[in-house]
């Protein structure tokens, strides 16, 4: 096991320098010119110009690119071309924003997705099953600005239940900090939970079609024990599967319900770093982002081991 | 609707001390290194001027309390009032302002003029400075109080001392309002504490002259990217202000009893086009003075706004500014003449040649004028073609001088305030100096040389003589074509009043939130 994960870590490194190089030639021969963003619209072309050459922007790309390289390797992963502040220091401040929306709308998607999931898949064919095709075709089809949209029209202009927009650190009172967070983790959560259901049902109904639930079931075992100690931990494999791999893909993929909801998160800030080719950001984000994919999947890899003792490393 | 106490609480409006605004993006601290706007505005709050403009856009003293002109009119002698102070607890000096005065002189047009006619700026004693000039320049203290970006803001001379082209990030100035860099959350939100060490002029508001009197703690900028959600933000009061709302909310916020629009400049934003004046087709000039007659001005402003908020243009000086004229202006027709345009550009020779405008995709009316324009091109049989692309795509390709075929462009369309068309010594779209000017690379000597007496005559009257002459000039050469004025309104809450209507910048000084 340990070398399994040793190996898995180098693995990691070797991901993020591949993603390091191609992010860096995708940035500097893709066009655009952060000059041309710093000195504003109607700037003269002589100021550009000089901000370009204050950058470094002139220099040819090998020598920009062993710059990065040499400033990364010793822990520096630059400063922000506009805000003049540490990348790591910006990142860090958008990353509560990012985690707290995906850490509860994971937490709302697993449980209410796998008791969907369990119960239609127990039922097949029954009331619960239909409104789970259902859920899942409006989850999966309605785009989550839409969701936002009609959730911010009840909740915060009708009713005045729930905020707008914005975030509330969480050291600032758990009770802002949670309210701030439920209509964008009801916007973002649909979709996934329409998702971790439509795959437990699956997997639940392949492993209730098997022979050994039909001993159980023989031999007298309750609902309780067939769905919980017998079914769903053989089922847990794809269902881990998805719920890590969705954890994964919302860390990066939140910019709309971080946009609808105006929460300061890790989405927006490489998207406007995009628009203002802010290229340390942009660089910082996507290689961070890119290891914390490879563990998250090597988190997953690792949980297979608890609940299916067949699979060792 | 009865609602759990405890989510009431959270969704309250803000504090009558709290203004919150809805700004745009600001992502240069720096308000000499760029020219953004919000840059302009940041800089506004947290910087003081030595001279600020009135509403009448009169320059009157701020941060200095005597001045004098000696009697050749060479020498400036300026003199700080007294209370100036840095955010960071020290006093403003003399060697501030003229550490300030040569950084700001190295960018905008301006500034360069007055380096270049000064034989010496410097400080006298800690309060006093004098500008020295070669020869007499009767603009000097209309350039100093310039409202066009980047303005003479007044920094401390270890920021100033910094190249030009380097960002200023330390944001520590002398004017109302105190930069919070604690809750800094660049892309999301900026806070502005009141700088309550602050000595306002004795003299009321007046413009961004006179006491800059704050009367909230605190107002946080918040950069809200999605309209709607800005909108409903500003419904349920948890923003007081917005500052660019789009104008398909505009009737659904006139239709709020709790909202209202107000055009704080009150003079409008021009829309205008550039041509690339080196390549073909528009190197021939009766091919650019077809676009004078093509544009239907009405047209192009419905695209994006509604008629009562528009209006046409046809001076090169703006709609309200002291040199608005007449001349040379009758190329223009109500609803363009296309017939015109086809006969001149025909004469120009055009044989198909593919005419590449550049379209915003991050900037939504300048990409519908751009639509509108490649069909109106095409209409009198010109290859027009969209080059879609955000700002830093088109900041890019604008820096191309070569052809379409080698990633050039023909055509890009931008805005600035109808002011900033008076400010003809500090203004780079206002130049004719071809391949050392702005994008374009409009060239007419004749017109430089009037551009270059600017500085020197006397009187308004003998500026507006001049207007005149360079006003036919530039209809003559075309380098620009005007697309219309806009008066763009703010969405405020009706608690929010006392905001000072002005061109170019927004201020933050005077506004006060009333009880509903």
């Amino acid at each position: 096991m340990a070398a399994y994960i040793l190996r898995r870590f180098v693995s990691t490194i070797a991901v993020m320098a591949m993603v390091g190089i191609f992010i860096f030639l995708l940035l500097r021969l893709a066009p655009g010119d952060p000059a041309a963003m710093i000195a504003g619209r109607n700037a003269a072309p002589q100021l550009i110009a000089s901000i370009r050459e204050q950058l470094g922007l002139n220099d040819p790309i090998p020598v920009q690119f062993m710059r990065w390289v040499r400033d990364i390797l010793g822990g520096d992963f630059g400063t922000s071309i506009f805000a003049g502040r540490p990348v790591l220091e910006l990142i860090s401040q958008r990353l509560e924003p990012t985690l707290s929306l995906a850490i509860l709308t994971m937490i709302l998607s697993v449980t209410v997705g796998v008791s969907f999931g369990i119960l239609a898949a127990w039922r097949t064919g029954g009331l619960v099953d239909r409104l789970l095709a259902a859920f899942s075709a409006v989850g999966y089809s309605v785009p989550v600005f839409v969701i936002g949209y009609f959730l911010i029209y009840f909740f915060a202009i009708r009713t005045h239940w729930l905020p707008v927009q914005g975030y509330v650190p969480f050291n600032q009172g758990l009770g802002p900090w949670f309210v701030h967070l439920i209509l964008p983790t009801v916007a973002l959560g649909l979709g996934y939970i329409a998702f971790v259901a439509r795959v437990t049902r699956a997997s639940m109904l392949e492993v209730l079609s098997e022979d050994y639930m039909r001993t159980a079931a023989a031999k007298g075992a309750s609902s309780y024990a067939m769905l919980f100690q017998h079914a769903l931990k053989n089922a847990g494999v794809p269902i881990l599967t998805v719920i890590g791999i969705s954890f994964a893909y919302l860390i990066g993929g939140v910019v709309l319900t971080e946009t609808v909801f105006n929460l300061p998160g890790i989405g927006r800030l490489v998207v406007n770093a995009i628009n203002n080719r802010d290229y340390p950001i942009i660089q910082s984000v996507l290689i961070l982002t890119s290891g914390l994919y490879v563990l998250i999947n090597l988190a997953v890899d690792l949980a297979y081991t608890l609940i299916d003792p067949r699979i060792r490393y | 609707m009865s609602i759990p106490s405890v989510l009431r609480a959270q969704t309250a409006p803000t504090d009558a001390r709290t203004v919150r605004m809805v700004m745009g993006d600001l992502s240069t601290f720096d308000p000499i290194v760029t020219t953004a706007t919000m840059t302009g505005n940041h800089g506004l709050a947290i910087y003081d001027m030595l001279f600020s403009l009135d509403s009448k856009l009169i320059p009157q003293p701020q941060m200095v309390g005597k001045w004098a002109v000696s009697d050749d009119k060479k020498a400036y002698t300026f003199e700080l009032r007294d209370g100036l102070g840095w955010h960071d607890g020290t006093p403003v000096t003399a060697t501030d302002c003229v550490a300030s005065i040569r950084r700001w002189g190295q960018v905008p047009s301006g500034g360069k003029l007055i380096m270049e006619r000064a034989s010496d700026i410097s400080a006298q004693d800690d309060k006093t400075f004098i500008i020295s000039l070669k020869e007499p320049m009767g603009l000097l203290i209309e350039i100093l109080a310039g409202a066009v970006t980047p303005v003479l803001y007044i920094m401390r001379e270890k920021d100033a001392s910094l190249a030009a082209t380097e960002q200023v990030t330390a944001n520590i100035g002398s004017g109302p309002f105190k930069f919070n860099h604690a809750l800094a959350k660049p892309g999301a939100s900026f806070t502005y504490d009141r700088n309550e060490k602050y000595v306002p002029r004795h003299e009321p508001t007046d413009g961004f002259a006179g006491g800059k009197v704050v009367n909230v703690d605190r107002v946080i900028w918040e950069n809200i990217t999605d309209q709607q959600t800005a909108f409903a933000a500003l419904q349920a009061g948890e923003v007081d202000f917005h500052l660019l709302p789009p104008a398909d909310l505009y009737p659904a916020i006139e239709s709020d009893t709790n909202l209202a629009l107000q055009v704080l400049n009150k003079a409008g934003d021009v829309y205008f086009m550039r041509m690339n004046c080196l390549q073909k087709p528009f190197d021939n000039v009766k091919a650019r003075q077809a676009m004078l007659h093509l544009i239907d001005q009405e047209a192009f402003m419905r695209t994006s706004f509604p008629a009562e908020y528009t209006r046409t243009i046809t001076s090169f000086f703006g709609n309200q500014t002291p040199y608005t004229n007449d001349e040379n202006t009758g190329w223009y027709k109500k609803g363009g003449d296309q017939e015109k345009a086809k006969q001149l550009v025909k004469e120009a020779g055009y044989a198909g040649e593919k005419v590449v405008i550049l379209q915003r995709t991050d900037w939504a009316e300048a990409g519908n004028c751009a639509q509108l324009l490649a069909v109106t091109l095409r209409k009198i049989g010109v290859n027009a073609e969209l080059a879609p692309g955000d700002s830093a795509l088109n900041g890019a390709r604008l820096r191309n001088k070569g052809s379409v075929e080698n990633d050039g462009w023909s055509i890009f369309i931008t805005s600035e305030s109808d002011y900033e068309r008076s400010t003809t010594l500090s203004n780079p779209t206002l130049t004719a100096n071809g391949e050392q000017g702005w994008w374009g690379w409009p060239q007419s000597d004749e017109y430089e040389a009037l551009r270059a007496k600017w500085a020197n005559v006397e009187t308004l009257e003998e500026r507006q003589a001049l207007a005149r002459e360079m006003q036919r000039i530039q209809w003559d050469i075309a380098g620009t074509v005007l697309l219309g004025s806009v008066l763009s309104p703010i969405a405020r809450r009706k608690t929010l009043t006392g905001l000072i209507e002005m061109p170019s910048l927004t201020a933050m000084w005077n506004m006060q939130k009333v009880p509903a």
